[in-house]
């Protein structure tokens, strides 16, 4: 993206001049489904983030993320006679790790909101199931024909992407396998002690999945659960966070567990707050004081030389958990081509309890290996 | 040995011989800077496009262009979607008028700040919301703004077509980071504001590719091409510049040309400087060959000198060429943004190959003028250099020789046009060179002969006369070099004065209308932009106004040739017509052109593209190539490729609805034409336009005109300077060659007035013999201009027409020259003491 658009869309996302005129995280807000799927005009970041663990027919193993951003620019869009008039970006983050091979592709968009371009539907009342608009799409990626999509098939949600310089493409559905829970209550989640940087979020934590899954030109069917985090909010971080670790597990035992810590500069932990989900999908909140994350092992990237934690132990007296989470390869880090300073770690992680697997997992680690905050 | 001798001799004659040392040097300096000044405009003409492309597009392989102004944006999907692209981003470009300034355009580009275009932010790029939503927000470049006298946050005002649009300014973006030779004028804004403010809304102006790593250039060019359909082109940034080139090689060639002739007057010069110089050291050359010193070594010292000399030349010459550069590069730039829409040149550049093109042709120059007489020199025998020099003799008898060689030359050469030539672009120069050569070899003779015929009868003209016969090697080479220049410069008058009264003449068939409305962009780069509905209401509903004619213009292409192309509106002034058509035009053009969808072909293109009435002329429209009858072929005096018109129904058919460029109003007879002109300002009072009377158009197209060969007549300038250094070098030498032959006349009591009046005399018959031989010469050059090389390069048809008055005014200014010339060598002449006349000599 160059200089123009790291400065551009970094300044839009952080820019505080203009966070009055959005809406902020409520914690009465009023929730609606399915019309909540769909995107939520006024905040100014929402995300729709899938991650999960397939397996083809013949064995192979993949981990997966596949994320669509709405990055507000304007709480309004302009008046201006231009299809090219936009309020939002849309951006879109796939990759996969081929957990049998040790190889990682991350493929990306970023477009204007417009018709030409991409967008974020509406929900519409009148529609019927059938004829819902897509909850977001764009164009594929420069040199790749098509688009990726989202969209929501009435219990759960398929989507798509290809990108045919990475020589990657996937398209998946799923079905719930629990019910959707909130993440805090009512879904008002805190990312600050005060309360003043907090989103709106909920996620599925066991979604069926299938589809196809190419690579390299070769195609599996591939099946397997995934974890979808939807979560929209205007502010989050506070200045001096600078990064976050988030968890999300999926045990064995049918319970899963999100976590995350937010990081201040010098790598103490300044907030942290997690949910178990119990099998029958009821929910307990965790305050930072119910759980220890400890980091056990390092990775550093060779590509952005950010040093990443790559193994933790994490417990939960509460919940009788006492957790080794391994990473399924080093190598797990997205490093975008398109905005020169983006660089995060999404992957794919496996749970030992006693040395033995309980669960499976994935993690996201940013704030590494930068001094600037993440875009998102 | 030598080098000592050589370093020790150079300065002991630069000593005693200081003023022929320091002609050679102007002359060499002088022929440098003539040919330096051009090429330096030149080149960096195209630099100043090629850097604004850099600037603009630097990262993209290729570019996607209309054939038409703009084309459709829903084509960016499509580039995006082509697999080897890497990354794409669309423009949209705009030349705009910055209000209040006559000759201030913007280079608007609206971009789409999250693609990955590259933009040299200065500092920090300012709040991004205010961008998208804040409107008129643009990032100027810090050169624009610090000569506008504008902080972030100033706002102002530009216009395209009838439209105001105010700005304000939001960032810095210094595209000169990206290249140094980038318009100033370049500046940015956001695409939908860009559409929006501007009417603009759903087209775009060029998609800028950037290929995957591996993706063949060639090969992407194809399959872009097939992918995007007929309505654009893919070019690649070296194609845009060639482009430029192409367009702008036929006016640089000329320049060049003409250049060149300064050039070749100040090899003149120094050939006669060094014969002169080399016959006042034949002593010491028979000396030194007396002395062992072999014919080659003596050869090696007089080029080494004279190559030195001409460095000299050419280190005065660089600067001097840049000066001349630097002070005519507005007036050229004007002309090549007045006529190509080409980018202005907002600096120039020194580049090496500048200066080695400096070097090279100062010292080559010098060296090819004193190679024939350092030849002769070393030919000679010691015992031939010792004793008495029969050098003008020897040029006396080879009189003849030379002249028959200036008749056949010619001669041949006007077979061999009438034979293969004519058919070849370049053959006007090349008959060009051979008259400039032919003139110098007629002269010897033609000197001679009319010295011989002249009986001196006592000590006045007829004495100077009869001297110059004598002298015939050094005088006939100064009579050349006179010639040739004043060939170029009557030769070069005789053209534009032709040229001038055509377009008059021209005028009077294309002006025809009362008053002439344009919006005020139209004076930049042809913007594509138009008046508004509500002007042309305003315009066409004054009571006075009895027929109105709109004409829609803009730039196209026919095959690889980008043409303007009018659509107009004819029928509504009856009786009278706009274009002056060649003989050949189809029986009912106006007919044709309206009911046949017939063209009319600009004569420029008719002969470039070689069409006449009765083909059809095949132009790239949206929907693809659609061929045109041609209905009538017009005298055009465009520059560039050339011109075509349309009805303006068939415009709108064959290329969609589009707004009106510009309007002419015909009055009822006997309105006040001016007060019209104030009314409609006065109606109109914000609206940024030229609202003309006809003879105010007449006057600025006339203006314009003259803005064009303002540069030509500068190099006229330099080649009589040359020419008319010369004359008085070759006096000087006579001066000094003729000291005895002076003493002689002081001791045998001539006064020293009369020594003065001799060599004035001297001067104005020399002026008088190369302007004699220089019209001759200038009447065939203007007709070779006329009637071969501007038909070849430009295509324009001129009518031949002589301003004696001026003429008349440049011979008064050659032999005002010339006898001025003669002045100082005179004095010299004059302080000539009885006392100089040695034994010897008696």
């Amino acid at each position: 993206m160059k200089r123009a658009a790291i400065a551009l869309l970094i300044l839009a996302v952080l820019n505080p001049a203009a966070a009055n005129d959005w809406k902020r995280a409520q914690p009465d807000y009023a929730w609606s489904f399915p019309r909540d799927h769909w995107a939520h005009a006024g905040y100014k970041t929402e995300w729709w983030y899938f991650t999960g663990h397939l397996q083809a027919e013949d064995g192979r193993r993949f981990g997966y993320q596949f994320t669509f951003f709405r990055v507000g620019v304007l709480p309004a869009a302009p008046h201006t006679d231009s299809a090219w008039t936009a309020r939002d970006l849309i951006m879109g983050h796939a990759a996969v790790s081929d957990l049998d091979r040790n190889d990682h592709r991350f493929s990306e968009v970023i477009y204007r909101a417009i018709p030409l371009l991409g967008g974020f539907g509406a929900w519409s009342q009148r529609a019927s199931e059938a004829s819902l608009p897509l909850i977001a799409w764009s164009r594929a990626p420069a040199g790749t024909p098509g688009k990726w999509r989202l969209a929501w098939n009435g219990s759960g949600f398929d989507f798509d992407m290809r990108d045919d310089a990475q020589a990657l493409s996937f398209s998946l559905s799923t079905r719930p396998g629990k019910p959707l829970i909130f993440q805090g209550p009512n879904g008002f989640s805190r990312k600050t002690q005060s309360g003043s940087g907090a989103s709106l979020y909920y996620s599925f934590t066991r979604l069926q999945t299938s589809g196809q899954l190419s690579l390299d030109g070769q195609t599996w069917q591939v099946s397997g659960e995934s974890w979808m985090d939807k979560e929209f909010f205007t502010s989050v971080l506070s200045p001096h966070q600078l990064g976050w670790d988030w968890f999300s597990l999926q045990l064995d035992d049918r319970r899963e567990v999100m976590l995350f810590l937010l990081r201040r500069e010098d790598g103490i932990i300044d907030f942290a707050s997690g949910t178990v989900v119990h099998p029958d999908g009821s929910t307990t909140y965790l305050d930072g004081s119910a759980f220890t994350v400890t980091s056990q092992a390092r990775w550093q990237s060779p590509h952005t030389e950010g040093v990443y934690p790559s193994r933790w132990r994490l417990t939960i007296p509460r919940e009788q958990l006492d957790l080794e989470i391994v990473v399924e390869m080093a190598d797990q880090e997205n490093r975008s081509r398109l905005i020169g300073t983006l660089h995060y770690w999404e992957g794919a992680v496996r749970l030992l309890q006693n040395r033995l697997p309980v669960g499976k997992g994935y993690v996201e680690l940013t704030g590494y290996g930068t001094s600037s905050r993440p875009a998102l | 040995m030598m080098r000592r001798y050589f370093v020790t001799a150079m300065a002991a004659h630069l000593r005693t011989g200081g003023s022929l040392y320091l002609l050679t040097i102007l002359g060499v300096a002088l022929g440098v800077a003539a040919v330096l000044s051009i090429q330096i405009i030149n080149r960096n003409a195209i630099a100043a496009f090629a850097g604004s492309v850099k600037a603009v597009s630097g990262e993209a392989a290729l570019s996607v262009l209309g054939y038409t102004p703009s084309f459709p944006e829903d084509l960016y999907p499509r580039v995006l979607s082509t697999p080897g692209v890497q990354a794409a981003w669309p423009l949209w470009r705009a030349a705009v008028a910055l209000s209040g300034r006559d000759d201030g355009m913007l280079d608007l580009i609206g971009v789409d700040f999250f693609t990955p275009v590259d933009i040299p932010w200065q500092g920090e790029p300012g709040d991004p919301a205010a961008a998208l939503s804040q409107p008129g927000w643009v990032a100027l470049t810090p050169l624009l703004a610090e000569q506008m006298g504008w902080r972030v946050g100033d706002a102002f005002t530009v216009s395209r077509g009838s439209r105001l649009v105010r700005l304000t300014v939001g960032a810095l973006v210094d595209f000169h980071a990206l290249n140094p030779l980038a318009s100033p004028k370049l500046a940015v804004m956001d695409i939908a504001q860009a559409q929006s403010l501007f009417g603009d809304a759903g087209a775009i102006h060029q998609i800028d590719i950037k290929l995957a790593a591996g993706a063949d250039t060639a090969a992407m060019r194809t399959r872009l091409q097939e992918h995007l359909g007929p309505a654009v082109r893919v070019v690649t940034p070296e194609q845009r510049e060639a482009q430029a080139k192409g367009l702008l090689s036929a006016f640089q060639l000329n320049l060049t040309a003409l250049s060149l002739i300064s050039l070749f007057v100040g090899v003149f010069l120094v050939y006669s400087s060094t014969q002169a110089a080399l016959v006042r050291r034949r002593e010491e050359f028979g000396l030194l060959r007396s002395l062992g010193a072999t014919r080659r070594q003596v050869f090696a010292l007089i080029i080494t000198e004279v190559g030195l000399l001409g460095g000299l030349g050419a280190a005065l010459g660089l600067p001097l060429g840049y000066g001349v550069a630097q002070a005519n590069v507005r007036v050229v730039s004007a002309t090549l943004s007045n006529l190509y829409l080409l980018e202005e040149i907002a600096r120039l550049e020194m580049t090496t190959w500048l200066y080695a093109l400096g070097i090279v042709i100062g010292v080559g120059g010098a060296v090819v003028g004193a190679l024939l007489p350092a030849l002769d020199m070393a030919r000679r025998d010691t015992r031939a250099l010792l004793s008495a020099f029969t050098l003008h003799e020897t040029v006396g008898s080879l009189a003849l020789r030379l002249f028959a060689l200036g008749v056949a030359l010619p001669l041949t050469a006007a077979v061999w046009y009438g034979l293969h030539g004519r058919h070849w672009q370049h053959a006007g120069f090349v008959l060009a060179v051979v008259l400039l050569f032919t003139l110098p070899l007629l002269t010897p003779l033609l000197v001679r002969e009319l010295c011989a015929r002249i009986r001196v009868r006592g000590f006045g003209l007829g004495y100077s006369l009869k001297g110059l016969g004598v002298r015939l090697q050094t005088t006939s080479v100064a009579v050349a070099s006179l010639a040739v220049a004043v060939s170029m410069l009557i030769g070069i008058t005789l053209m534009i004065g032709s040229f001038r009264q055509t377009l008059s003449v021209w005028i009077g068939t294309s002006i025809q209308a009362d008053v002439y409305i344009a919006p005020a962009s139209w004076r930049g780069t042809g913007s594509d932009g138009g008046l508004e509905p509500h002007v042309m209401a305003t315009a066409t509903s004054h009571p006075a106004v009895q027929a109105v004619d709109r004409l829609r213009r803009f730039h196209g292409y026919t095959g690889g040739r980008r043409i303007s192309i009018s659509g107009v509106e004819m029928d509504l002034a009856p009786g009278r017509s706009r274009f002056p058509f060649l003989p050949g035009a189809l029986p009912n053009p106006y007919g044709a052109m309206r009911e046949r969808r017939g063209v009319f072909v600009g004569e420029t293109l008719a002969r470039k593209a070689g069409v006449w009435v009765g083909d059809t002329l095949p132009i790239h429209t949206p929907i693809g190539v659609q061929r045109f009858p041609i209905a009538a072929v017009y005298y055009d005096y465009s520059a560039g490729d050339g011109a075509a018109a349309m009805d303006l129904r068939t415009m709108t058919q064959a290329f969609g609805p589009g707004p009106v460029s510009s309007t002419a109003l015909y009055l009822r007879p006997g309105t006040d034409v001016a007060a019209v002109v104030e009314e409609l300002q006065a109606a109109l009072p914000d609206a940024p336009l030229e609202i003309r009377s006809n003879r105010r158009l007449r006057e600025e197209v006339l203006a314009i005109f003259d803005q064009t060969f303002a540069i030509t007549r500068l190099l006229q300038f330099m080649s009589l300077l040359i020419a008319v250094c010369g004359i008085a070098l070759m006096l000087l030498v006579l001066a000094r060659e003729q000291v005895s032959e002076l003493a002689l006349c002081r001791s045998l009591g001539a006064r020293g007035r009369q020594l003065f009046g001799v060599f004035v005399g001297k001067g104005l018959s020399m002026g008088v013999m190369g302007l004699a031989l220089g019209s001759v010469g200038g009447v065939l050059l203007a007709g070779l201009l006329i009637y071969v090389i501007n038909r070849a390069y430009f295509g324009w048809t001129i009518q031949p027409y002589v301003d004696w008055g001026l003429i008349a005014q440049q011979a008064a200014t050659i032999l005002g020259a010339a006898v001025l010339a003669s002045l100082y060598p005179a004095l010299r002449a004059r302080q000539t003491s009885a006392v100089a006349l040695s034994r010897d000599d008696l």
